[in-house]
C-alpha cells in the first residue's frame, strides 16, 4: 500500500531531488507540498491530478533554490546557469536538470577579502555575528531559558502525581518548542544559518478535533518538544563554557594587539616603578627611566601585537566553528520529523488524514 | 538547438511575469488569500498551453515577503492549523502598480513590432 500513496511517493521524490541542500530549505520544500497536495485532494483533486498539477520535483526543487540563492540567500551558492525564478512554463518546455536542481553550486570564484587564507576571517560577518552571539546575547539567553526550564520544571515534575501536573508539563515542552523557535530567530540572525520558514504542529493534533487530555499525549509523544528541551538543558552549560572561552581569548588578544600602539604612543607598561624586580621581554631588560616608567621598544611590542592578532584571530575562527556547529543543531531540532518520511506508515500520509504539517 | 533558444526565451519571458500574476492575484482578492487558493486561480485561468507550476509559487511568496511586497497572517481554519495568508503591503501596491504599467506598454510595444511579421506567418 506505501508504494502506491502519489502523495508521500511525490514527497520523497521531491527530498531526493533536493538532496545536498541545506536541511531547512528541504523542510520547507517537503512541508510546503504536503500542505499543498492534501489541501488539493480535500478540494477534491485526485492525488495524481494535484501532483502533476504542482510540478515535477525537479521544477520544483529548483524554484526553492534559486528563490533561496537570490540576494536574500544565507548561504553562498549562486544561482544554477539556467537561471529562471519563473513559476510559469510554456506547454512542452522540459522541467530543469536533475544537475541544476540537485547539486550544490560550487562556491563563487571571487569572495573578496573573506577568500585571504586564515585571515579572512577578519572580513566573515559570519564569525562576528558568532562573536556577539557567544560573547554576549547567546550566554545572556541561555541562562534565562535554563532558569525558566528548571523552575518550571521542578514545579511540574512535583505536581505530577496532581491532575495539575501533566498540563504543566505540557506547558513546559510548549514553552520549550516557542523558546526554541525563537532561539532558531536569534542563531540565524547571528550565526547566519538558515531556519525552517514553516513550523510542524505537533503530530497528531493537525484536525482540531482531539480531545484535552489526548492532546496532551500527543505533545508527551513528539520527540522535538523533548529535543527542545533537551536543548534548553544543555545549551547553559555549553554556552558558559563558549562565553569563557570566547571572552577570555578576545580578552587576552585585544590587550596584546593594543601593546604596539601603546609603545607607539610612547605610553609606560608600567608609570611608576620603584622596585628591584628586573624586568625582560623577549631577551630585552626593560629599564625604568628617570620617572620610574617602564617602555616597551617598539620591536618586542611588535612581536607581542603580532601574537595578540594571532590570538584574535584564532578566536574568530574558533567562534565561526562553534557558530556552524551551534546553528546546525537548533537546525536540526526544527527540521526534526517525528517520523522520517521513508519509515512513515501509509495510513500517516493518505489524503483524507490530518496533513503532518498545517496547510496554508 | 532552436528548440533549445525557445525554451529560453520562453522562460526569460516568464521571469518576472509569474511574480506579476502573483501579486496581480493578491491583489484582486478581497480578503487575505493563501497560498492553495493562489495557485488554484492561477492554475484555473492559465491559458491553454500555459502551465503553471504550481510548486513553485511558495518559494516565491517567501521572497516576495522577504521583499516587503506581501504580508502575512495567520487565520484559523476549520480544516486544521491556522493558514498563512497574504495582502498586499503599500510597497506591493506601489511595486504592482508600476509593474503593471510597464507590462501594458511592453506589450503594446511588442504588439506594434510583431504587427510587422505577420506576413512572414
Amino acid at each position: 500500500m506505501d508504494s502506491v500513496d502519489p502523495i508521500r511517493a511525490y514527497l520523497l521524490r521531491l527530498e531526493a531531488a533536493m538532496a545536498g541542500h541545506d536541511a531547512a530549505l528541504v523542510h520547507d520544500a517537503v512541508l510546503d507540498a504536503d500542505a499543498h497536495l492534501r489541501a488539493a485532494v480535500r478540494a477534491g483533486a485526485s492525488p495524481e491530478r494535484a501532483v502533476e498539477e504542482y510540478g515535477t520535483p525537479d521544477e520544483v526543487a529548483r524554484a526553492y533554490v534559486e528563490a533561496e540563492s537570490g540576494p536574500r540567500g544565507w548561504r553562498d551558492v549562486p544561482a544554477p546557469a539556467r537561471a529562471s525564478a519563473s513559476g510559469t512554463d510554456a506547454g512542452s518546455t522540459p522541467g530543469p536538470t536533475e544537475a541544476a536542481a540537485g547539486a550544490p553550486a560550487p562556491a563563487p570564484a571571487a569572495r573578496g577579502l573573506r577568500g585571504i587564507p586564515v585571515i579572512g576571517i577578519w572580513f566573515d560577518i559570519r564569525a562576528w555575528g558568532a562573536i556577539a552571539y557567544f560573547g554576549a546575547v547567546g550566554f545572556a539567553l541561555s541562562l534565562a531559558y535554563f532558569v525558566w526550564v528548571i523552575s518550571l520544571g521542578s514545579l511540574a515534575l512535583g505536581l505530577l502525581p496532581l491532575v495539575i501536573g501533566p498540563p504543566l508539563l505540557v506547558l513546559l515542552l510548549g514553552s520549550a518548542r516557542a523558546i526554541c523557535l525563537f532561539e532558531g530567530k536569534v542563531v540565524e540572525f547571528f550565526l547566519r544559518v538558515r531556519m525552517p520558514r514553516r513550523v510542524q504542529p505537533v503530530a497528531g493534533t493537525g484536525n482540531g478535533e482531539i480531545g484535552f487530555w489526548a492532546r496532551i499525549g500527543c505533545w508527551l509523544r513528539d520527540i522535538r518538544s523533548w529535543m527542545s528541551l533537551g536543548y534548553l538543558l544543555g545549551n547553559f552549560p555549553v554556552a558558559l563554557v563558549a562565553f569563557v572561552v570566547i571572552v577570555a581569548l578576545a580578552s587576552v588578544g585585544v590587550a596584546l594587539v593594543l601593546v604596539p600602539i601603546g609603545s607607539l604612543l610612547h605610553m609606560p607598561v608600567i608609570a611608576d616603578f620603584d622596585g628591584d624586580m628586573r624586568i625582560s621581554m623577549l631577551g630585552q631588560e626593560l629599564t625604568p627611566d628617570s620617572e620610574g616608567r617602564v617602555f616597551i621598544p617598539i620591536i618586542p611590542a611588535l612581536v607581542v601585537g603580532l601574537v595578540g592578532f594571532a590570538i584574535l584571530t584564532g578566536t574568530l575562527w574558533i567562534a565561526r566553528g562553534l557558530g556552524v556547529v551551534y546553528g546546525y543543531a537548533v537546525q536540526a531540532i526544527q527540521v526534526a520529523r517525528p517520523q522520517p518520511l521513508r519509515t512513515m506508515p501509509a495510513a500517516a500520509t493518505s489524503p483524507n488524514d490530518p496533513p503532518v504539517i498545517a496547510p496554508r | 538547438m532552436a528548440g533549445d533558444l525557445s525554451e529560453k526565451l520562453q522562460r526569460d519571458l516568464s521571469v518576472g511575469t509569474a511574480w506579476l500574476v502573483v501579486l496581480a492575484a493578491v491583489a484582486r482578492a478581497e480578503e487575505p488569500i493563501h497560498g492553495y487558493e493562489i495557485a488554484r486561480q492561477l492554475a484555473d485561468e492559465a491559458p491553454e498551453g500555459i502551465t503553471f507550476k504550481q510548486g513553485t509559487l511558495y518559494p516565491m511568496l517567501r521572497s516576495m515577503e522577504a521583499d516587503g511586497l506581501l504580508r502575512s497572517t495567520l487565520v484559523p481554519s476549520t480544516e486544521g492549523p491556522a493558514r498563512k495568508c497574504f495582502v498586499l503591503t503599500a510597497e506591493g501596491k506601489r511595486v504592482l502598480a508600476a509593474w503593471t504599467d510597464t507590462w501594458r506598454r511592453t506589450g503594446r510595444w511588442v504588439n506594434r513590432i510583431l504587427g510587422g511579421i505577420d506576413g512572414l506567418r
